[in-house]
This record gives C-alpha cells, structure tokens and sequence, in this order.
C-alpha cells in the first residue's frame, strides 16, 4: 500500500461519524477550515526529508484548465470541472444520480516557512495533481557532530 | 431506467465496509457517480482519481454490476502524511441493472481518473412508437 494513505481503518469510523454528525446538526460551518468531506479536490500532504508533497484528487479537469500558483506563501490550486450533460435534442434523456463535483473550485493551502517557492513541480497524472515543493537548503535535516 | 433497476444510495463519501464473504475485510470508499439514461441506455461516471487501468475491475453478475478499484499514486521514499483528506486508496461501488439492459455489450473507458460506463438497453426493450392502423 501506497505511503500516501493511512493503513489503519480508525480515521475513516472518525469520519463516518463525523459525517453523521454532521448531517444531524444542520449544514452550519463549525470553522474556517474547509470540510474535507465535502470540499473538491479532497487533498492529502505529506512531507519527505527535503520536499513537501501534495495529492489533489481532482479527476476529469483538462490539465490545461487547471491553475496551480504560489503567492506569499500560500498554494493555490484553481479550476474548473464541467457537468455532464445529456444532449439538449435527446428528449428522453434523464438524470438519475449526480453526486459528482461541477463547477469552479478553489483551495489554498499555507506553506511552511522554509518551502521554497521556486522549486516546484506540479504534473497531472490519472486524475490526481501531484505537487512537490521543495524545502531551502537550510531547513535539511543534519547531524550535528559532537566535539 | 425503471421499476425494476434501482441505483444504490450512496451518502457522500461514505465509507463501506467489504462485502462479508471476501477472507480480507477492506474499507472502501463509494466513488461518486453521474448516471443519465436515455433511449438507448443508460451511461454513467464515476470518479476514480489515482486509479490506472490495470487496478480498474468490473464484473457483472446476475444483473449486478460491480466497479472495484485501487488508487495507485508513485510517492517519494520516506514520506510521512501529514494531512489526509482521503485516507483509503480503494473504492468499491454495486448497481442494479435491470433485465432490459443488454450486458454483453457495456463499454468501459477510463480517463483521467474518470471512468465511463456506456451500457446498451437490449434492441427489443428500446423505446418504439407504435403504429395504430385506421380502418
């Protein structure tokens, strides 16, 4: 399994609850933080020894479409997902379920300190961006010989 | 699509347990899906972001059909997650076709983590005008 997911299942009975919760107590945000259960793309980040890594789980955005910018250290990924449509001539045409994303998203992500905005890297690959900004030099883990 | 094929529920994102007859219990996500029907059958969308081809499976089954897939992201040595909005890499998702639906023929096109179910209604359950001959 890719370390890019939690292996234990606790989180996901976490958010099960949370969700219910959720849907007892009304549509109110409870915070300035965007719900991860409901925003587009759903987003995981991970941190190596010198990159920061981020998965956006954005499927079916024409890579063109889709704005990746850093400013003031704060990540932006923006873009747009088209609806499907069924033909406007076809009169028999009917929708029965419509649960997946369509229209303009954004989300911004705040970068530590010592991420350094001129080393990025962002490609599009079977549905996911992946982003990886490096780290300045500085930041590196290192050993500190004892004299 | 009628009384006798139904679309599962599903409550976003809702995480299923797998089925009970499979040795290893799985947790899996629901992915969501569009469906539109029309004349000549019905399609439908699912979003399976990080999944490639070859970890896509489709199985239909005494009018069951059964989309199981495995996300599939390459991730650099020795990273350490640190914010996790989707925590499981599979999804698993069953519908109900009706008889009417033509199963031999359903085609299946994944793109940019999207896929693409096109299934045919069999030619004999097509929609038909009828005729009514005047004396």
């Amino acid at each position: 399994m890719s370390d890019l997911y939690f292996t234990t299942d606790l989180f996901s009975q976490f958010d099960r609850l949370h969700q219910q919760m959720a849907t007892l107590f009304g549509g109110y945000p409870s915070s300035i933080r965007s719900d991860r259960l409901s925003a587009f793309p759903q987003i995981n980040i991970g941190t190596t020894d010198d990159t920061i890594d981020i998965v956006a789980f954005a499927p079916g955005i024409d890579p063109k479409q889709l704005e990746v910018s850093i400013d003031k250290g704060l990540l932006t990924i923006a873009g747009e997902r088209a609806a499907v449509t069924p033909d406007a001539s076809d009169e028999a045409a009917r929708h029965y379920a419509r649960e997946r994303f369509s229209g303009a998203f954004r989300r911004v992500i705040e970068l530590p300190q010592h991420a350094d905005p001129d080393k990025v890297e962002a490609r599009y690959v079977n549905g996911c961006l992946c982003i990886t900004v490096g780290k300045r030099e500085s930041s590196r883990p290192r050993a500190i010989t004892v004299q | 699509m009628n009384d006798t094929t139904q679309l599962a529920r599903r409550d976003s994102n809702s995480i299923n347990r797998a089925e009970p007859e499979r040795t290893e219990q799985r947790v899996t996500l629901s992915p969501a899906v569009d469906v539109i029907e029309n004349a000549h059958g019905v399609t439908l969308w699912a979003d399976l972001p990080g999944v490639p081809r070859e970890n896509l499976e489709i199985r239909v089954q005494d009018g069951n059909l059964r989309i199981e897939a495995s996300a599939n992201i390459p991730t650099r040595e020795g990273l350490r997650l640190q914010h996790a909005e989707v925590r499981v890499p599979h999804f698993a998702r069953s519908f109900t076709l009706g008889p009417e639906f033509d199963t031999s023929k359903i085609e299946a096109k994944l793109q940019d983590g999207v896929l693409k179910l096109s299934i045919p209604r069999r030619e004999e359950a097509r929609p038909r005008r009828i005729e009514v001959a005047v004396d």
